[in-house]
Formats: C-alpha cells, structure tokens, sequence
C-alpha cells in the first residue's frame, strides 16, 4: 500500500463515523407512511388502519400492505425484488424504494407531518 | 467485415491493446450479470465485483482502457439484462462515470501515487456518492432517502477494501507472470 | 511540475466534495412569540441561528409595533396616539390626524369592508365591546341585553361613514368604532413577511394561529400547512403551500363563551348584532393575508347560502367552509389542492364561484 492509499482509506474511515452522526436518525414508532408514486403523487396512510395499497408505476402495479402498524411491499415488477426483500418497516424515518417502478415507501412520525397549523 | 457480394472488404485492424481491453470488458460484463442476479440483503447493495476488472484494466492499461472497460460492462450489460435506459441503467452508468473520473484524478498523483486499495476504494465510494445523488435527484427526491447513505457508503468502502485486496492479489500474480510495466495515465 | 499540484488540489476537492455531499443539513428553525394577543410560530428554513435570531427580532417588533399601533381597546403610549385614541376621537365627533400608513390601511378596510358588501364591518366596535370581546379574556356571559344590541345595530356604523380626507380622518356616525381585528392579523402577517425578506429571508412561515403567510419552500418540498378540524381536536386537512401564500381560518372556537348550553361567539353578524350561525369554520387562500383574513370573516357571516356572492365580490377563489353539519363546501381552486386528513372523509360539497 502506498502513503496515498492510507490517506484515502484513513479518510473513508472518517467519513463513515460522521455519515452516521449526520444522517442516521431513527425517530420512535411511526404513526404513518408516506408512499410516493411515479408521477409524484404522494399517498400518506396511517400505519393504525390496515389496508393495501397499489401504485401504478411505469413498469406496472407495486402493491404496499400496511397491517398491525408496519408497512411493507408484498410486491413490485421490478428484477431485483429489492423492495419486497427490505420486509417490513416500522419505525419513523425507515425506508424502502423500488427504484425501477418509481415508487418510494417511508415511515414517518408525526413531526414530520405539518411545518405548522392554521387554527 | 465482409458483405455478401465480396465487393468490398472493410476491415478493422484491431490493436494488442484492442483485443486486451475486449477480453477485460467481457468478463466485467460476466460478473456484471452474475451480480445482477445475486439476491442482496439490502436495497442498492452490490459487492460491485465488476470493479475489479476496472481497477486491474486501469493499473495494467491506463485510464483510457479503464473508461472502456467500464462503458462497455455498463451498456452491454444492460442491454443483456434488459434494463437498458432504465433507472437501474441509470444509477450504473452515473456510478460508473463518478468512478471514472475520480480514478482519472487519481493517477494523475505525484510520486508513487495509488495502489489497488486506494483506488478501489476512491472508485466504490465515488459509484455510491453518485448513484446516490442521482437516485435523489431524479428518482426518489425523499428526505428519508438520507438515511440509507450511511449504511451504502459503509457497504462501498467494505467492498471497495475487499475489491483492492483482490486487485492487489491479481497484479502481484501479474508481476510474477509477465510483468506490464507501470501504470501510466 | 505543475500538473501534479493541479491534480492533487482536483483529487483533495473531490474527495472534500464526497465527504461534504449534502455536508451542512439545511434544517428549520422554529419559534413561538407571544404578540398579537395570540402566540405567533414562526419557521424558516436553512437559515444559521444568528441570522435566525434577528429574523425573529425585526418579525417581534413588527408585531408588536402593530398589535400596539391597532389595538381596539387599550390606548398607545404617551405621544403615539393608536387606533384606540382615534376612536375616543370619532366618538366625541373630532377630526384626527392620522399617519400615511394609518390612511393606507383605513381605505383598504374600507375597500374590503365595501366588496364584502359590509358583512366584514370593522366600524362595529361598540358591539364588539357590548359583547364583551374587547378583552384579553373571553367573557363568561350571559349574553347582552336584546334591546341594546338592536339599538347599536339600528345605528348601522360602516366604514362608509369614515370620511378620509389626506391625512384627516373623521366619522359622519358617533357610534362608529373600529376594531380591526377581522383583518389586523392579516396586515400584521404580511409586514413580518416583507421584514424577514427585507433581511434576505426567502423561505418561512409566519403563523399566527388563524392566519399565516409562507413563502418560499422548506428545502425541496413545499411547506405543508395543517387546518385546524373544527369540531374536535385534531387537523381536518392539509395544504401543501405555492411560494407566496397565506392561509386564514375564522372559526366558532377562536374566542367564544358557552351560556345555558349555547355557544356565542366572537364573529358577529353585524346585520343581527349576534354571532353568526350555520358555520363552523372558514378557509381563505390568497396571496394578499389582510385580504383572505378580511374574507374569511366575510364568507363566515355570509353562511352557506350567501359565501359563494361574497367570495365572488371580494376576489377570492380558494375557499373552505365548514358548515354546522360539519359538510365541507369548497370552491372547485380549493377543492384541487386541500387533502383531507380525516377518516372517513366528511361530506363535501364542491361548488364554483360562477
């Protein structure tokens, strides 16, 4: 290994740490999911109501279930089936996509629901 | 290239270096199907095995064998696979551009410059950091999308110190056997 | 020797770069004030807390300055006359002197109170005051007597008998005072506005419980605004908000007093001199505040049957009422946009302008 390649392993190194203090946060149990479609429209469920939703994507239908207060996708027509492996999601802030059909699925607690409210 | 008629001849004459970077991008584009095909235990998380030929092309032939190398491996395994044009297609190709230009920079180091490691670790990390900017940007613009960069970017720089490992191993072997000369950019 | 100390500042920048890939997380900076007799949130996104910190200062004193300038019932400091002194001087038949400022909002009141066909009337202070609303404090009833609010209603005071004249002002009717209450929050939102982008500030939200401005955006998303349900607790729906909005609801639970079993509350008809009834709640969306707050008050009082004539007059098309019933009649601009945020959804009815 040369002297360059420990400096660049070295700042790997450093990078990570700090990846996870910026950006690792996990809120309590989520209160809902927020699915984004292909076209941007956003579905917001309660993760206290269960139900199934389908999404239409430019490959074809992703279906989310939502049951006894996680969310996961039982299916998507996409090849890796990378969503579907990503199982259930509870937390706030967890989340899983399926890239190739365009449609996204978050937790999200309840702070992140208004900015502010109008009463 | 011959056409029915034998009129015309049209013929190619293909370089050492050629038929080298052919051999080197067939088998890219062979480990790039293969992982395509392995179930991953995370969303957007590859081993990126595809690289090692990357790095190998570039240590042995340059910078300019390595672009091809990996364009190749790019397209002609997505077109192969069928996702051509697709957002995965997407996502690799921007991947492997970033990759492309941050080991570009990196030979271009004074002194003894990067070995293997480093620069399987500058090019997995660079393929996340874009991949990842452009799923943002183009895909999946979601605040939530955040929290997976840390645990990609701990995956890139684990594969990526494997990766160089392996290429390491594979230009020691090299050396021994016949022994291509330096890198140069 | 050159290229390599190129290449190596390239190399140190990309990888600065990859490190620093979103490297400062823009973030809101939230706050409450208590001003306005009400406590005012404010947001602002991607601003540094120094910054954020004299934002908050020039929208408090802002605020202030109007909450002080306009309060209805509680005079000014000693050498800066308010609304308070004026209507001491419209009450004992006088001319005042009055600030450019002061004339400007007086004949945009009068404006509104016009187009709203006088249901949003702001010369109705004294009923006001009889009904006991001229107090930090909701009244604990019971309600006035029948026959004084009959007479300040025969009296009829309107912006009309204001007379404007440069910077004198005078009233053709001693029982006009004016209580700007109705559209004040929407004057005093909109200046904190223009404060926070006089220093530079694109993207915030100035909430003052029934009315709010926001501008610009919270990063790459809009701003989401919640709506208060008015029948219980808890948001009825949702607005994601355009760059440069406000939002103001009236509703029955802002300042009420329950007596025998009936609710009074503070938004007065002033043809009947009693709280107006059949409505729950109003929702105006436009960009001018004292004009969705001057509206919302005005479509209130119109009722179910009257809103659409009255939203019409005063140039407003994204509307929300709430009926009794708690059925949602909205305008087709509204109806396109709001999300409902309750399950089952209640009943809506969407009905356009024209």
């Amino acid at each position: 290994m040369t002297r360059a390649d420990y400096f660049v392993l070295a700042g790997a190194l450093l990078l990570l740490p700090w990846l996870y203090a910026s950006y690792w946060h996990r809120g309590g149990v989520g209160e809902e999911v927020r699915i984004v479609g292909a076209d941007g429209r956003e579905i917001l469920a309660s993760l206290r109501k269960d139900r199934e939703i389908r999404i239409e994507g430019p490959l074809g239908t992703s279906v989310i279930e939502i049951h006894d207060g996680k969310a996961r996708f039982v299916s998507s027509p996409c090849h890796g089936q990378l969503c579907v492996h990503a199982g259930w999601l509870h937390l706030g802030g967890e989340f899983t996509a399926c890239l190739p059909n365009r449609v996204s699925l978050a937790v999200v607690g309840p702070e992140l629901r208004y900015d502010t409210i109008n009463f | 290239m011959r056409n029915d008629t034998g009129a015309h001849t049209l013929s190619f004459t293909a370089t050492r270096e050629d038929y080298r970077i052919a051999w080197l991008a067939a088998l890219a584009i062979t480990i790039h199907i293969a992982e395509s095909m392995l179930p991953s235990p995370l969303p957007g998380i590859k081993p990126g095995l595809a690289n090692v030929v990357t790095i190998a092309a570039l240590l042995l032939y340059g910078w300019r064998a390595a672009v091809w190398v990996s364009l190749l491996r790019v397209v002609v395994g997505s077109l192969l696979i069928g996702t051509f044009l697709t957002p995965t297609f997407v996502l690799s190709f921007s991947g492997a551009l970033a990759s492309l230009a941050v080991i570009g920079l990196g030979s271009l180091l004074p002194g003894r410059g990067l070995g293997p490691v480093g620069y399987c670790l500058l090019a997995s990390m660079a393929h996340i950091a874009a991949q990842f900017y452009v799923a943002y940007r183009l895909f999946i613009p979601h605040e939530a999308l955040f929290g997976l960069l840390p645990v990609l970017m701990t995956a890139g720089v684990g594969f990526g110190l494997a990766s160089g490992l392996l290429v390491r191993a594979m230009m020691a072997h090299f050396k021994s056997d016949a022994g291509p000369g330096a890198p140069t950019a | 020797m050159k290229r390599p100390s190129v290449a190596c500042a390239l190399v140190s920048g990309l990888l600065l770069a990859l490190a620093g890939c979103g490297g400062h997380k823009p973030e809101v900076y939230k706050t409450q004030l208590m001003t306005l007799g009400t406590i005012v949130d404010i947001s602002l996104w991607d601003v540094d807390e120094a910054r954020a910190q004299q934002a908050v200062k020039a929208v408090e004193d802002v605020l202030n300055g109007i909450h002080v300038h306009w309060h209805a019932w509680e005079p000014g400091p000693p050498g800066q006359p308010n609304l308070t002194d004026l209507n001491a001087r419209l009450a004992a038949g006088e001319t005042a002197t009055v600030g450019a400022e002061d004339v400007a909002v007086l004949r945009r009141t009068q404006e509104l109170a016009r187009a709203g066909d006088q249901l949003f009337n702001p010369a109705i202070g004294r009923l006001i005051e009889l009904w006991g609303f001229h107090s930090d404090d909701p009244p604990l009833g019971p309600p006035p007597a029948p026959e004084e609010i009959r007479r300040l209603v025969e009296a009829h005071p309107t912006m009309d008998d204001l007379v404007i004249e440069d910077d004198r002002v005078s009233s053709r009717n001693p029982q006009v005072q004016l209580d700007v209450g109705g559209s004040a929050k929407g004057y005093a939102v909109d200046r904190a506005i223009d404060a926070l982008r006089a220093l530079g500030i694109d993207n915030a939200i100035v909430n003052a419980g029934g009315g709010l401005h926001a501008i610009g955006a919270h990063g790459d998303r809009p701003w989401r605004v919640g709506i208060r349900n008015p029948a219980q607790p808890g948001i009825i729906a949702s607005l994601e908000m355009r760059a440069d909005e406000s939002v103001h609801t009236s509703g029955n639970y802002e300042r009420f007093f329950d007596y025998q079993g009936k609710r009074y509350h503070h938004i007065l008809d002033p043809r009947t001199g009693y709280p107006a009834e059949g409505v729950l709640s109003v929702t105006v969306v436009t960009p001018d505040g004292t004009l969705a707050d001057a509206a919302d008050d005005a479509l209130f009082i119109a009722g179910v049957s009257g809103w659409k004539e009255i939203a019409r007059r005063m140039g407003v098309t994204q509307v929300m009422l709430i009926d009794a019933d708690m059925t949602v009649h909205m305008t087709p601009q509204m109806a396109e946009r709001l999300r409902m945020e309750i399950d089952p959804p209640p009943k809506i009815v969407v009905e356009a302008l024209e």
